[in-house]
């Protein structure tokens, strides 16, 4: 019987080969090498994906390991095509988590306040503290609207008008800007709009909307991008926390102000039109007693974090993409008033900034012959949502003229309308970002400004970042790193 | 101006912060926030606050590093760090804690109110496929009855092939053939099905794991093993055995009688790495510490000592794997509902706070229990090594006597008896020249054992 071993042999030899990748289930059923890298994943060309193996039945496999490759980052839609199509609730065993990646169950999850009630515990709370996004029912509803009514509806119409002067004032302010981010040749201006706008221009407009003293501005973009590098177990979580303290100690001082001598907003005129978010904030009840200066202080790291890279990227992706469709750029360009909106929900929907939402299931449920256990981390992801060719044409393809897309204003309480769908780039249902119409309008002002500046815009290829393998970094899982265009001066 | 006002003065100018440079601030209540340690007073989670308070943070170890090649080759260093920087590390990238000190570890092992334990079939999404009968009492008997009976001779026969041959790799040829063969011997297979059984055995033990290609083998080694064990079961039940399927095919429980569907499952949820892996580990140690090998060769009661503590040592099941059943405070950490612990063996096994030199392989230490490998066992008052990583304890204890012995004395006995007949076969046991053995996985999440041990005698 000395044969019971000698198919180990073979097994002890293969471990260190490297990863064969598309090789099938061999004729000796062989288990492959198993070396966890991110370089175990060559880079594929956009919208291809790597071949991880096939099942008997010929289903392509899904390596969990792909999750961790510089592959994924660049190339994420393929992967998510293949868990659509053949996984629609794909569990991940090395990161222990579940994909759920249709349009359709994401909704019916997101709308599930009961079922899939809150994000992971300690991913975000650890930096912004216990905001809304761990809360349901009637305890987040009635947090959520404490600021969320500032940031739609009048309140916000009245603000346009220091929308635009912030917009105005960033541009203008290009000339003082060194040759990293501006550089005039020959009546040509190439400018990076990242750094000399997209970056910062939702940061000011969130510290403006919120009531925050011109000259704590600087503070703020400190306060944004550390917290934001910092949630959950990232490796600068320290930088988070610190940030966050700083910004507590900050706005405790500001609070006490406030609650003496509240501070108001203006409208174009100059005349108040009300207090600002954080003098507002200041006396609010809840169950008959104030908010604490901690409670504040979440509520604003919130709208903080959530004001940030999300509209950066829309403005960036949206510019991109547009200049890479010069006919769609131009259609835009001669109707601004309609087509900026349009343009702005396609490029949500085609590069949607944020990923997707992650959710904690409340008890043992089955989804598509998978059981998940209750407690589990299941990962709803947005991205896959906007790319299922279940509810919209051709996925793939960037088109404003797209007739599947809702682009009207955003719904919350369903995401069907007139025949069409919206993205999912801001959520549905309970949970649907609060801050999505004013980022919207942040979007959409500012393009329509960048517009009147920039004459005859197009894309500067030489200074595009290249990240991947010489070629151009797409838009890629938040948003473009940074867009480099080029316009004639006169 | 006091420090607080001081802040305050400092946060109203609005100087931008210099990351790069050392910042010294001051909370509210004057108490310095240092690079080193954010010392607030504002809202912190109750981890973060833990954290804080013992002054750890999670600096010096990066969660890929734990699925790294480097870890998969030898992860005690790595285990190391955990254990005395972040005892209860929570690792966002796999979603999980690490939990890595003896008496955390134990103490998840023994709360089977707040942990739970899921099975093989779950981590395949094959939950229904059977039912798992290794508990039951007649199974148990006929695996014992088997393994007493055969394992004297299984490693004698194995012997004679090995001096046939002149030399052999013990890794393969003799620890995990005997292991192999053993479980053949339970199942009283025809001899000539013994090849195909153990390599579909393999596939199915081996395919649960994060290589998807590994998990399609092992789902068809399943369906395989199950239309092979099919018409088997029906003519042990008409003929039945002693064998371990015969007590199978005898069972009719409250579900209806056996399937080929349970016996598949039973296996598949038991498993024989312990057995091999430590015996390859624990010849490994041999050969490589003349002065312990020595020990057992004046004194041969000391073999049964070298198993245990090279399964201390080494423990060639890394780490057992617990889900919190509810949300659980633990270890300075809030563990949400389905928390995943990853009980790390180990790390536990060479816990200082445990063993004096836990770094050292000494046949005999007096610090370790010298009966069972069973970590939530202190007889004796003394740890032992943790080793049977999967699955709950037994049901049913080792005593009284009317009950089997448990799985961890019947493992421990039958590698005991290996290495016996294999010393008397070979007084002159040794590596053969130039060879360089090591410990490790194959793969992510696998056995950590010797798989190349070339010796001559």
């Amino acid at each position: 019987m000395d044969s019971v071993t000698s198919f180990l042999s073979t097994i002890v030899e293969n471990a260190d080969k490297p990863n064969e990748g598309n090789a099938p289930s061999s004729a000796t059923h062989a288990p492959r090498a198993q070396s966890v890298s991110a370089h175990d994943f060559p880079l594929m060309p956009v919208g291809e994906a790597y071949d991880m193996g096939h099942a008997p039945d010929g289903t392509p496999l899904i390596d969990p390991r792909i999750f961790n490759s510089a592959e994924f980052y660049r190339n994420p839609y393929p992967y998510y095509k293949i868990m659509r199509d053949h996984y629609p609730v794909f569990f991940d065993k090395l990161h222990n988590c579940y994909y759920v990646t249709r349009y359709d169950d994401i909704t019916t999850c997101y709308f599930d306040d009961e079922g899939f009630n809150t994000i992971p515990k300690g991913s975000s709370s650890g930096v912004l503290g216990n905001t809304q996004l761990e809360l349901s029912g009637v305890e987040h509803r009635r947090r959520r609207n404490l600021y969320g009514q500032h940031l739609v509806g009048k309140s916000l119409d009245n603000r346009m008008h220091a929308i635009e002067s912030i917009a105005e004032e960033m541009i203008a302010d290009w000339d003082n800007l060194d040759e990293s981010v501006v550089q005039d040749r020959n009546g040509v201006r190439s400018v990076a709009i990242g750094k000399a706008f997209a970056n910062e221009f939702p940061i000011r407009v969130v510290c403006d909307v919120l009531g925050f003293p011109k000259e704590s501005r600087k503070n703020f973009f400190y306060w944004y991008n550390s917290m934001m590098s910092g949630l959950g177990g990232s490796e600068t979580h320290h930088q988070g926390l610190e940030a966050r303290q700083d910004l507590e100690d900050y706005v405790g001082t500001l609070v006490e102000e406030r609650r003496a001598h509240p501070t108001y907003l203006y409208d174009a005129a100059g005349n108040p039109i009300g207090k600002d978010i954080i003098s507002k904030l200041c006396e609010t009840q809840i169950d008959g007693d104030y908010l604490s200066t901690e409670e504040i202080t979440s509520n604003i790291a919130l709208v903080v974090g959530g004001g940030g890279e999300t509209t950066r990227g829309a403005i960036l992706n949206m510019w991109y993409l547009l200049l890479q469709h010069p006919q769609q750029l131009e259609a835009v360009l001669e109707d601004p008033e309609a087509m900026w909106d349009v343009a702005f929900h396609e490029t949500l929907r085609h590069s949607t900034p944020i990923g997707g939402q992650p959710r904690h299931n409340s008890f043992d449920i089955e989804l598509h012959g998978v059981k998940i256990p209750a407690g589990s981390l299941v990962n709803m992801v947005d991205f896959s949502a906007n790319h299922d060719d279940r509810i919209f044409n051709d996925p793939e393809a960037f088109n404003i003229f797209r007739p599947d897309l809702y682009s009207g204003k955003l719904l919350r309480s369903g995401f069907r309308k007139e025949g069409k769908c919206s993205h999912m780039a801001f959520g549905v249902g309970p949970h649907l970002c609060p801050g999505a119409w004013i980022s919207h309008q942040e979007a959409v002002i500012g393009s329509k400004i960048l517009q009147r500046h920039l004459k005859n815009p197009r894309l500067n290829v030489d200074k595009m970042p290249k990240d991947f393998d010489g070629s151009l970094m797409p838009i890629g899982l938040i948003s473009a790193k940074e867009v480099w265009i080029d316009y004639d001066l006169e | 101006m006091s420090t607080t006002e001081a802040t305050r003065a400092a946060a109203g100018t609005g100087k931008p912060q210099d990351a790069a440079a050392p910042k010294i601030t001051y909370g509210r209540n004057g108490v310095p926030i240092t690079p080193g340690g954010v010392k607030g007073h504002g809202f912190r989670t109750y981890e973060i606050h833990q954290r804080e308070r013992l002054g750890q943070s999670t600096a010096k170890i990066k969660p890929a590093q734990l699925i790294s090649p480097d870890f998969i080759r030898d992860p005690y260093p790595f285990l190391e760090i955990l254990r005395e920087n972040y005892p209860s590390y929570r690792d966002w990238l796999e979603n999980s804690y690490w939990i890595t000190r003896y008496d955390d570890v134990t103490s998840i092992f023994t709360d089977d109110a707040n942990f739970e334990t899921r099975p093989r079939r779950w981590f395949y999404n094959i939950a229904d496929y059977g039912r798992d009968l290794r508990q039951e009492l007649p199974v148990l008997f006929a695996q014992a009855k088997a393994i007493d009976g055969n394992a004297q001779a299984v490693a004698e026969e194995i012997v004679s092939d090995i001096r046939a041959k002149g030399g052999a790799n013990l890794g393969i040829d003799f620890a995990a053939r005997f292991a192999l063969e053993l479980l053949v011997r339970q199942l009283d297979l025809p001899t000539e099905d013994a090849p195909k059984f153990c390599e579909r055995y393999w596939r199915m033990t081996h395919g649960f794991n994060v290589d998807p290609v590994a998990e399609q083998d092992g789902l068809a080694a399943i369906r395989e093993l199950t239309e092979y064990f099919r018409p088997l079961l029906a003519s042990r039940r008409a003929n039945p055995g002693d064998d371990l399927i015969s007590a199978v095919a005898g069972l009719d429980l409250d579900g209806g009688p056996a399937t080929a569907e349970d016996l598949v499952v039973t296996l598949l949820e038991g498993d024989h790495e312990t057995l091999h892996g430590g015996l390859a580990n624990t010849l490994f140690l041999l050969l490589t510490n003349a002065g312990e090998f020595q020990k057992v060769k004046d004194e041969r009661r000391m073999a049964k000592f070298a198993f245990l503590e090279a399964l201390r040592h080494s423990a060639p099941v890394l780490s057992a794997r617990r889900f919190a059943r509810h949300e659980v405070e633990r270890f300075g950490k809030l563990i949400p509902e389905g928390g995943l612990m990853i009980c790390s063996a180990g790390a536990a096994n060479r816990d200082p706070r445990q063993y004096k030199d836990p770094e050292k392989f000494i046949v005999g230490r007096k610090d370790l229990c010298q009966r069972e490998p069973r970590g939530q066992y202190r007889a004796d008052g003394l740890p032992a090594g943790i080793a049977f990583g999967f699955g709950k304890p037994s049901r049913h204890p080792a005593i009284p006597e009317d009950r089997p012995r448990s799985m961890y004395a019947i493992t421990r006995d039958t590698a005991t008896t290996a290495l016996n007949v294999l010393l008397d076969s070979f007084p002159d046991l040794h590596l053969k020249p130039g060879a360089k053995p090591e410990l490790r996985s194959l793969k992510l999440w696998d056995t950590h054992t010797c798989w190349d041990l070339p010796v001559e005698f």
